[in-house]
């Protein structure tokens, strides 16, 4: 015979903003959501509920009813995350739990209630428990899921169980919302007449599928163990990660290598199965006579060979001063991402990308990502708007690059350098820049861009001039036009 | 091998027979071909070049243009930030390009070893203050030779007594082009040359300036 407990969780968007000590709780506050058109309340602190306020209620009129109302909006991912731990500290009851989204558990306790002394004393303590950890959790126990989770829910005492073989009864005095329906058909049955699960229990199942569907009938038979409707526990996220606890400490270089090689032996086994590469990798160390040390490499392209891993962690490693020696280890991999097999090609395309791919990583690795670039065009006229510069990690193929329609500079000095202009004229004739006296053989010129007035920060108009000097350096000098003492400067360097 | 076991085999070898030089473990693996640059004027990958004046950025810019693969170019934040794509796309498509910010010149020489020791790059362009030294030159020098690279290291500064495989003199002409000046070179002779250049698509033009130049 099998027994389902279901746990749940009434206040857990609440009480996930008490556990992190939100101040706010202690008063009148609520979590607010946004459905049917509106931001509607949908849990509140006990001032609120004191207050006068229900969930459901919109939030303009909850403003009204009480007006040092405080909210807060759901965060569905991070409640989804807690549920989830929840999920992974409840399997100290039952090895079979499964997730019952957005705010309960369901646990199949067969044969394990024994162990807590029998089933009220288990969910005694799992209420204590949850307790422990600030939850308020209500708990129901049967031979089905569906009704373990209609009596969690809908009867009046925290812990409510139904013995084994009178699941029937036990539901028979609850209303028809306790089976989990859609909205609309649970208004259709309402509407029918029909209040509580017992009225339903004398019509056929054909009449009562013909009246309302198949989805009724379905829910009515898994809670009433008909159909089977087992617990199917979810599979935990998958870690790659690896340990290695020593007898010993070590700290030789040479060793400690072996060990990363090894554990990253095993964690990319693990990753290239899945046919996955991990972009981070983390490196745990625990040295005898101090704290842990962290230390993170990353790779241009997901990786898992050992080696790659081995050898962009050397360099940390080498700096990492061992005095008594490391006995504890664990490298994990993060950002996991799926691995493309590629066929090695005779022209070796591939091989130079993966030696890019590499490269990348080592310079990243010591410089920062953010210092290793690479060029990728822009649609401007404005000449230090014509490219932007990307990191080269984030852009593994080196974006296409289109040609620019005029001829510039291959310096582009941006903000311009001033020059001290010695013998004036349009442009100057003679000007001092750099600290070096420049003549002017030949010019070309104006070459006059508009800024970008359909933007915040366009730039103004300005005049360039393409200047050959005696000295041999071909200049483009820039000045703003329409000014009674003009100032010029050097805006870049042609070859 | 022993030294005079060495000079007896170059003695004895065909002259300029690349394999038995190679047989010989005189020339490195890598290193046997050059980026010609024009008909008269090639220059050695995997080895480390030195350039200075104030075209210098154009010098790299052709061997870059000439050589097939990634260009890294190494150097100061502000060195790095200054260059313009731009016009760098008469001269080699700019998507060729991977920059790295150094913040000094440890950082610089660091990028520039493992560059030129990395076999992904075809060109490794690192930019300094003042010319390497012995000592920092030989390590480029190495890396260069196990990746196959050409380093080329544009010097703003002066030149140091260094391991280059040749040392280059760049200014631009003011009637138009450029002038070369070879000042050191390990395998050749110095020259002077004037240089001009037609566009992406054709090589540069050298012109001979003294009697005594040769490639």
């Amino acid at each position: 015979m099998r027994r389902i407990l279901s746990l749940w969780l009434p206040r857990l968007p609440l009480e996930r903003r008490i556990r992190l000590g939100d101040a706010r709780t202690e008063g009148a506050f609520a979590i607010v959501a946004e459905s049917r058109n509106a931001w509607r309340l949908t849990h509140l602190s006990e001032a609120a509920g004191k207050a006068g306020l229900v969930p459901g209620l919109s939030l303009t009129d909850a403003r009204a009813i009480c007006p040092s109302l405080l909210t807060e909006p759901a965060d569905p991912s991070r409640e989804g995350a807690l549920l989830r731990a929840l999920w992974r500290w409840s399997d100290q009851f039952a090895p079979r739990v499964a997730l019952a989204p957005p705010d309960g558990l369901v646990l199949d306790i067969s044969g394990c209630a024994h162990l807590f002394g029998g089933e009220r004393a288990m969910a005694e303590t799992l209420l204590q428990r949850a307790g422990d950890l600030r939850f308020t959790a209500r708990i129901g126990i049967a031979d089905t899921k569906g009704a373990a989770s209609a009596l969690a829910r809908f009867e009046a005492a925290p812990v409510a169980i139904a013995k084994p073989g009178e699941t029937a009864r036990a539901l028979e005095p609850l209303p028809v919302a306790a089976l989990g329906l859609d909205p609309a058909l649970l208004n259709d049955i309402r509407r029918a007449g029909f209040q509580t699960i017992g009225q339903l229990y004398g019509i056929r199942s054909a009449e009562l599928a013909r009246r309302f569907g198949l989805a009724l009938t379905h829910y009515l038979d898994r809670a009433l163990e008909r159909v089977p409707d087992p617990v199917v526990p979810a599979s935990a996220d998958p870690v790659y990660a690896a340990r290695a606890t020593l007898p010993d400490p070590i700290g030789l270089q040479a060793d400690l290598e072996e060990v990363i090689l090894r554990l990253a032996g095993a964690v990319c086994q693990r990753l290239g199965t899945a046919g996955c590469g991990a972009r981070r990798y983390h490196l745990l160390v625990r040295p005898v006579d101090r704290p842990d040390e962290v230390m993170t490499v990353g790779f241009a392209r997901p990786n898992a060979t050992p080696g790659a891993v081995l050898q962009q962690f050397r360099r940390p490693l080498d700096k990492l001063k061992l005095a008594f020696g490391a006995d504890f280890f664990r490298l994990s991999a993060e950002s996991i991402e799926p691995l493309h097999p590629r066929q090695a090609g005779f022209s070796g395309a591939a091989r130079r990308e993966d030696d890019r791919a590499d490269l990348v990583s080592t310079l990243g690795n010591r410089l920062g990502f953010d210092r290793v670039r690479v060029y990728a065009p822009e649609d401007s006229h404005l000449p230090e708007r014509e490219y932007v510069t990307l990191d080269a990690m984030a852009r593994p193929d080196a974006p296409a690059w289109q040609a620019s329609p005029r001829a510039r500079p291959i310096r582009l000095y941006h903000p311009p350098e001033p020059l001290r202009v010695e013998t004036p004229g349009r442009p100057p004739l003679a000007f001092e820049w750099r600290r070096q006296l420049y003549e002017i053989a030949r010019s070309t010129g104006p070459e006059r861009l508009a800024g970008e007035w359909w933007q915040a920060t366009g730039g103004a108009m300005r005049d360039y001039w393409r200047v050959e000097t005696r000295n041999g350096p071909r200049l483009w000098l820039v000045t703003r036009p329409g000014l009674a003492e003009p100032a010029w400067y050097v805006a870049g360097q042609f070859p | 091998m022993t030294l005079p076991e060495q000079i007896e085999q170059k003695k004895n070898m065909s002259p300029g027979s690349p394999l038995s030089a190679l047989k010989a473990g005189l020339a490195p693996g890598p290193a046997c071909g050059g980026i010609q640059l024009a008909s008269c004027l090639t220059l050695a990958r995997g080895r480390v070049h030195e350039i200075m004046g104030d075209s210098a950025d154009v010098f790299a810019l052709m061997v870059a243009g000439v050589a097939d693969g990634p260009v890294y170019w190494i150097g100061s934040w502000r060195e790095i930030e200054s260059l313009s794509p731009t016009g760098i796309e008469d001269f080699l498509d700019p998507s060729r390009f991977v920059l790295t910010c150094c913040l000094n010149r440890g950082e610089t020489l660091w990028a520039a070893e493992q560059a030129l020791r990395a076999r992904s790059a075809a060109c490794v362009i690192a930019q300094l203050q003042d010319g390497p030294d012995l000592r920092e030159s030989r390590r480029l020098q190495i890396a260069a030779e196990e990746g196959g690279a050409v380093g080329l290291t544009l010097l703003r500064g002066r030149a140091g007594n260094s391991a280059a495989e040749t040392r280059w003199q760049c200014m631009a002409r003011p009637e138009g082009g450029w002038e070369w000046i070879c000042t050191k070179h390990k395998r050749g002779m110095p020259g002077a040359w004037r240089v001009s250049w037609r566009g992406k698509h054709h090589a540069p033009d050298l012109v001979p300036l003294a009697a005594t130049a040769s490639a």
